[in-house]
């Protein structure tokens, strides 16, 4: 069964960096960043999308605004959703970017997702997952591997306002999902029986639609090929049979509905099954590809907003006679994090459109990212944290947003696959990949590292469960032999040589560790080593991505993402990351970049690769002291 | 105004000196009337002062000097005093 | 060189504990009652009531004063019960691995009497020790609006008028504000400020005309979510001449002289946390089931279970060093309360995170597991390296030093305070005598400046005991890491007030050789009295330094904190190393002890399984 999320073909269009300055300031316009000449019809969408999105949410500063700061403050302390921000991304049609378009919705890039989703974690997490995402991570598994009907019911539902839960875990069993014991037996008649409980589900209590990870295989048959997905529409469940558990209290997302169900006997009929019976152990694991690849690109959001705040503070706040921002090391703590969210939001786009380019590799990419990138967030915030000082303790007033945001965040690396789980995905394919790909290999296509450009259509057919191959270490490679050949010749990239040079030689070395790895280490009783083997490799994939990114958009000729000097900064950040001793022309470029950081922040630009005109008045330079 | 004696002038010549080192100013820049805050040097840092001199002189002071003679000026015309005095 | 006669440990569970300090912590705990039993006021189910509600723990603190715990914070000239501060941190570290929120509330009246007590002004002190006996609380406000860590901003006025002074302004994040009696102020004396500018008043509210001050409102907290955190406002407050307590002008240089002290006793709140997140990850660890196992079998499990314990034994040893400091090494407590009160909330920050990532989905649930406690704790614990000094004043105050300290290791004075009862937990400490407390150290840090000796002392040790070649040859590398750190400081530092992003990363280096310092000191003076104690499996064979080194040079390796995932060279050694300590974490988790060096039972008792 093929299942295709778009027809655009592969445009081959090199995209334009998306660094033009955005010029009109002063009020939320709906005019694009970038001039839009010779995009892509894809491209263009995307960015019409975030543009309107953006001015939709509207300044946050601005009192009265539903997803301003104070609105969303006070519903995250009430532990709810504004029903009014729900009922306006209602009206804005949100759920049409989980909808494949030729099921008449937005869907057919995954980076698109990410980059559409963005402004709405850059305000809320708990909005962003309460009434977005989550909806989208059960959508996949019908987009999938359903049928025409459940394909077309399912997109009837969400483009009607409705919702999905999706229940895959249960709190009994963790990460180990496959020992799940939630049960739909055959009925007799076709149908199903469903018995058990399924716990700390977001929406539990308010989606009109379920897609449940099942056990279908008589009990001591347990295995891969034992559990089941189903698509329940609970508006049609006997209502005796089932109910709600109690909510859940969570520290983050705290707007989130999060609650269980239990069934007994409750009777499904035939038509509930999705793809196989026993089928759902794939359909779980290709879903989770896709997911675990696009949600860190949606949460990155919520740093730049932690970063924006700090950057807030640190231009007013005053101290030794001068403001925080004069301190050096609270300039250099800013130019870092801006430096990781740029390194986080390069193998961000590279796991989203690897999606469509390297379907076949995308299972290391995917749990890669979903480690990493919530990880470098969490440090990063803790390194902002300290700049805020008292202001990060108190839960209102100007800066009350950051601590909310750095409650938020953990949710990412907890839902849906623990950050040991990933390196548990991981570890296992190592020394296949060491052997094939880290020596020669073939390198990703450059589509890969563009940051707008056509993608060809999504194949889900073509997620495998183990990669083959490994494009992103081969484009590492590939970028090093550029570096050192004629066509990158000039002094002035001596530093990135350098610095690919020491990511080069850590590869060997993990290589040569991975190889080493023994068959213990494929199993859940693998050594601690074969971890930091994980983390270190997946700190080398965003090395590979970060330079790779930067290649591109030299040959495409932008201005900020094709200086030189980002890529010195974020290629610094990760051998300081992986604890290398760093080449003697590594650089954080902390001036350059703080810059870079006040430019936006003043100018109301995001704190990414795309560098999109953000809503709200321009920021000036207005005492603290004054405001009181 | 007092005349400034030759040691005196000695001990404000070090610390024109000094300062202009740690707060990365040009010597002339430095008014040896104008307290040590007004360079942007803070109550901690200034605490730190007082080694140097010891280190430098062989005096032996209190931690706060720099706080009690906040000016080159007055710390100088003091570490004349607490020299022949034989410090403490 | 042990002075006490030895003892011996005696089979079963009820040990004659060796450390008075601990014993009394201990006491506390169990006098408090089992904090598992739901029915009780210091139960854990009460504090994470009182923490949803925002509700502030007045019956906790009754209780508490009913205990007597403030006659701890009392020095004994004064009529209290403070001898030692050892007590005095065993204690705040007991009530902390309980409920973070409570310990600070009440602990808080400490940090605002210790300026009048330390100040030399008997009588202030006299009048205030009978107040703080009979319950009143005390507020410290140094803190404004718009003024933190740089107190010489304070815009509060103290101005003569007739016999005594007139104040006016506003202190704000104040701890206790309202609910407490008293306050010890920050004031400036002189319109324009400087060292000499400031004055501390003790303030009780009681005896304020009516009108003359108000409360600002309660401020809604990211963690201590029930503890009084709010302001004051004094508008034409009087008070008399003898308010004032070391001087007009004396302010500044008395706060920073507290401060030592009182920066000393914060990291016994981080020792608490540590503790009640480290119970909580390893009684999940032994009863969650996943991949057909349990989790505590898994070695991933195992390593970050016995990382987050070899931390938490490095802070207690920097820390227990660094208590007893206040009396055997007064004059150099600037540079070891800087290197306490930075690095052990600092690395209790990452054991937290750390053991959260192994409580996966339960470290977010607000009350599902374990009544919701990671979460509070882990909230709570953020304020330890907020106040008091944050992370960045204290880091500061060790850059600014950075010449002394340079100096004085590499070319020592003869000057050479005796160390011995610094280190040897046997010994009694000599009084603490305030008089001595300065605000910077002339001869830089004695206690860096064993490291060399020290080291070479374990060698010795070391040629006929080969368990500990492991530990010596950790130790010569911290020898040579604090060598080259020391030799660059003292060349790189030549400016101030603008420190270098490089220069704070120097700090936190020289913090982390400093602790390995401390915890060599520690070992070599103390072992052969522990290893006779319940604990002495810990202390044989060097087996906690060994783990205790092993961090320090893990964390000097790499440019930040946590990734401390990878294992050094020498593989097989490590693991064991994980291993051994792992064995006697699961032994202190069952056993009902408190996770640290000496014997300390909890009040919940020993874990049956
Ligand atoms: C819950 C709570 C309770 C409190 N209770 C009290 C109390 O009871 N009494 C009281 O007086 N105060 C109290 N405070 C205030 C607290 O002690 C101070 O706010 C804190 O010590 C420092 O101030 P700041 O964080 O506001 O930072 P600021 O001093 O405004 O500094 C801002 C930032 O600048 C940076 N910075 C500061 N100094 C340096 C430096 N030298 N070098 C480099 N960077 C630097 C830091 O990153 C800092 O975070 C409380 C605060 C909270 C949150
Ligand atoms: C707020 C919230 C909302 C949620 N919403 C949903 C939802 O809508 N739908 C849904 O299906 N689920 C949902 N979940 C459940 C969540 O996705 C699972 O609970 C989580 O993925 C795994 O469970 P666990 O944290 O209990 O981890 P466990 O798997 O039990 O992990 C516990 C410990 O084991 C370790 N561990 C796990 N695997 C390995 C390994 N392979 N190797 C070594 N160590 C390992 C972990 O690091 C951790 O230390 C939600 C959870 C929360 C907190």
């Amino acid at each position: 069964m093929l299942s295709r999320l778009n027809d655009t073909p592969c445009s081959g269009d090199p995209a334009e960096g998306p660094h033009g300055a955005g010029t009109t300031h002063g009020q939320a316009g709906a005019t694009p960043d970038h001039g839009g000449v010779g995009l892509d019809a894809g491209e263009r969408q995307i960015r019409e999308r975030v543009a309107a999105f953006e001015e939709l949410l509207g300044d946050p500063h601005e009192a009265g605004n539903p997803f301003g700061n104070a609105a969303l403050l006070e519903a995250d302390e009430r532990g709810e959703l504004s029903v009014e921000a729900e009922r306006a991304l209602a009206a804005f049609r949100l759920n049409d970017e989980f909808v494949p378009r030729e099921l008449g919705g937005n869907l057919d890039r995954i980076d698109g997702l990410a980059r559409v989703l963005r402004p709405l974690f850059r305000r809320d997490a708990s909005l962003g997952l309460g009434y977005g995402v989550t909806s989208f991570l059960a959508a996949i598994a019908v987009w999938a591997a359903g049928d025409e009907a459940q394909r077309g019911r399912t997109a009837d539902l969400l483009r009607g306002g409705g919702r999905l839960a999706i229940a895959y875990h249960e709190l009994a069993h963790g990460n180990d999902f496959v020992r799940n014991e939630f049960s739909a037996r055959p009925d007799g008649s076709g149908g199903y029986l469903l018995d058990g409980r399924k716990d700390v589900i977001n929406n539990a209590g308010r989606a009109e639609g379920l897609v449940l990870f099942c056990l279908t295989a008589p009990p001591g048959q347990r295995g891969p090929r034992s559990h089941s997905v189903l698509l329940v529409d609970t508006a049609g469940l006997p209502e005796d049979a089932w109910r709600v558990t109690d909510r859940y209290r969570t520290v983050g997302v705290r707007g989130c509905q999060v609650a269980g169900f239990s069934f007994e006997r409750c009777r499904v009929p035939a038509d509930a099954l999705v793809g196989r019976q026993g089928g759902g152990v794939e359909t779980a694991l290709r879903s989770f590809q896709i997911t675990r690849s696009v949600v860190p690109g949606m949460v990155l959001g919520g740093a730049d907003t932690a970063l924006r705040t700090v950057v807030r503070f640190a231009t007013s706040r005053e101290l030794y006679r001068r403001s925080v921002l004069d301190i050096p090391h609270a300039q250099a703590t800013v130019a870092s994090a801006f430096t990781d969210l740029l390194v986080c939001d390069s193998i961000c786009l590279a796991a989203t459109r690897a999606v469509h380019l390297l379907p076949e590799q995308t299972s290391v990419y995917a749990a890669a990212v979903k480690y990493l990138v919530p990880k470098l967030l969490q440090d990063a915030c803790y390194n902002l944290s300290i700049v805020l000082g008292a202001n990060f303790y108190v839960r209102d007033g100007d800066y009350g947003v950051f601590q909310k945001h750095v409650r938020d965040l953990p949710m990412v690396s907890l839902g849906h696959a623990g950050s040991a789980a990933c390196q548990a995905t991981i570890i296992p394919q190592l020394p296949r990949l060491a052997r094939r790909s880290w020596t020669q290999g073939t390198p990703a296509p450059e589509a890969l590292f563009r940051t707008g450009g056509g993608l060809p259509a999504l194949d889900t057919d073509r997620l495998v469960l183990a990669a083959e191959d490994d494009a992103l270490v081969a484009s590492l490679l590939a970028a090093a032999d550029r570096l050192e050949g004629p066509r990158e010749a000039g002094a002035e990239l001596a530093p990135v040589r350098a610095l690919v040079r020491a990511l080069v030689a850590e590869l060997t070395r993990v290589r040569e560790e991975c190889l080493a790895l023994g068959p213990h280490d494929r199993t859940a009783m693998a050594s601690p080593h074969a971890y930091a083997l994980a983390d270190r490799y997946t700190l080398l994939l965003a090395g590979s991505a970060c330079v790779n990114v930067w290649l591109a958009q030299r040959q495409d000729g932008g201005d900020f993402l094709a200086d030189p000097r980002w890529v010195v900064a974020a290629l610094t950040r990760v051998c300081r990351h992986l604890g290398l001793p760093l080449p003697e022309e590594a650089d954080e470029h902390s001036e350059w970049m703080l810059a870079e950081v006040l430019g936006r922040y003043h100018e109301g630009r995001s704190f990414d690769l795309y560098d999109t005109h953000l809503a709200g008045p321009l920021v000036d330079d207005e005492p603290a002291a004054a405001r009181h | 105004m007092p005349a400034v004696t030759p040691l005196e002038a000695e001990y404000r010549d070090w610390l024109v000196t000094r300062l202009s080192g740690y707060l990365r100013r040009p010597e002339n820049d430095i008014n040896v009337c104008i307290p040590f805050s007004e360079y942007g040097m803070d109550s901690v840092a200034a605490l730190s002062l007082f080694g140097d001199i010891e280190d430098a002189f062989g005096l032996y002071l209190e931690p706060t000097v720099a706080w009690d003679y906040p000016t080159i000026e007055a710390l100088a015309r003091f570490l004349v005093r607490a020299g022949s005095d034989g410090a403490l | 060189m042990v002075t006490t006669p030895r003892r011996t440990a005696p089979a079963g569970l009820d040990w004659p504990l060796p450390h008075p300090s601990w014993e009394l912590g201990a006491r506390l705990d169990r006098e408090l009652g089992d904090p598992a039993d739901d029915a009780g006021v210091h139960s854990y189910q009460e504090s994470i009531r009182l923490d949803e509600g925002e509700e502030f723990p007045a019956e906790q603190l009754a209780a508490l004063d009913l205990w007597g715990l403030a006659e701890y914070y009392v020095p004994a000239q004064y009529g209290g019960r403070l001898t030692d501060y050892q007590d005095l941190s065993q204690l705040i570290r007991m009530l902390a691995r309980r409920d973070l929120t409570v310990a600070i509330a009440h602990g808080k009246t400490f940090l605002g009497a210790a300026p009048v007590f330390l100040s030399g002004d008997h009588a202030a002190a006299r009048r205030l020790a009978r107040l703080v006996r009979r319950g009143a609380r005390v507020s410290l406000g140094l803190t404004e609006r718009t003024h933190g860590s740089d107190i010489l901003a304070g815009e509060l006025t103290a101005e003569n008028h007739g016999d005594g002074l007139r104040l006016n302004g506003e202190k704000w994040l104040i701890n206790n504000a309202t609910r407490g009696r008293l306050l010890s102020l920050l004031t400036r004396t002189s319109p324009t400020g400087g060292p000499r500018g400031f004055s501390l008043v003790l303030v009780d509210k009681d005896e304020l005309p009516e009108g003359t001050y108000r409360h600002l409102p309660k401020l809604r907290t990211l963690g201590i979510r029930g503890a009084d955190i709010s302001g004051v406002v004094l508008q034409d407050a009087p008070v008399g001449a003898d308010a004032v307590v070391g001087g007009v002008g004396g302010g500044a240089e008395l706060v920073l002289r507290t401060l030592q002290v009182t920066r000393t006793l914060c990291p016994a709140l981080s020792l608490g946390a540590a503790d009640h997140a480290l119970r909580l990850a390893v009684g999940f660890a032994q009863e969650r089931e996943l991949y057909g196992r349990m989790l505590a079998e898994l070695p991933l499990t195992r390593h970050t279970l016995a990382g987050a314990y070899a931390d938490l034994l490095l802070c207690e040893a920097l820390n227990t060093v660094a208590v007893r400091s206040i009396h055997a090494l007064t004059s150099e407590l600037g540079v070891t309360a800087a290197v306490a009160k930075y690095l052990v909330p600092s690395v209790v920050d990452e054991i937290v995170a750390d053991l959260g990532g192994l409580l996966g989905a339960r470290s977010f649930l607000a009350d599902h597991y374990a009544h919701g406690r990671y979460q509070k704790l882990a909230r709570d614990h953020r304020i330890v390296g907020i106040f008091d000094g944050n992370t960045m004043v204290n880091l500061y105050s060790l850059v600014v030093q950075f010449r002394a300290l340079a100096r004085s290791f590499l070319a020592p004075a003869d000057h050479r305070p005796r160390l011995a009862s610094l280190f040897d937990l046997d010994r009694r400490l000599p009084e603490f005598d305030p008089g001595q407390l300065v605000l910077v150290s002339r001869y830089g840090s004695s206690i860096m400046g064993t490291l060399p000796a020290a080291v070479r002392e374990l060698r010795a040790e070391a040629v006929g005991r080969p368990a500990l070649a492991r530990a010596a040859a950790l130790a010569e590398e911290l020898d040579r890491t604090a060598r080259e750190l020391h030799e660059r400081i003292a060349t790189c530092t030549s400016t101030v007030g603008d420190a270098a992003p490089a220069s704070f990363e120097d700090a936190r280096r020289y913090s982390l050789c400093f602790a390995g310092a401390a915890a060599l000191g520690l070992w070599l003076h103390s072992h052969q009295a522990a290893e006779c104690g319940p604990t002495g499996e810990l202390w044989r064979d060097g087996l906690w330094l060994e783990a205790v080194l092993d961090r320090v040079l893990r964390r000097q390796a790499l440019g930040g904190p946590a990734r401390l995932s990878a294992p050094a060279a020498g593989g097989a050694t490590e693991t064991d190393l994980s291993e051994r300590l792992e064995a006697r974490l699961i032994e202190q988790y069952q056993r009902g002890s408190l996770f640290s060096l000496l014997p300390c039972p909890v009040a919940e008792g020993p874990v049956s399984c």
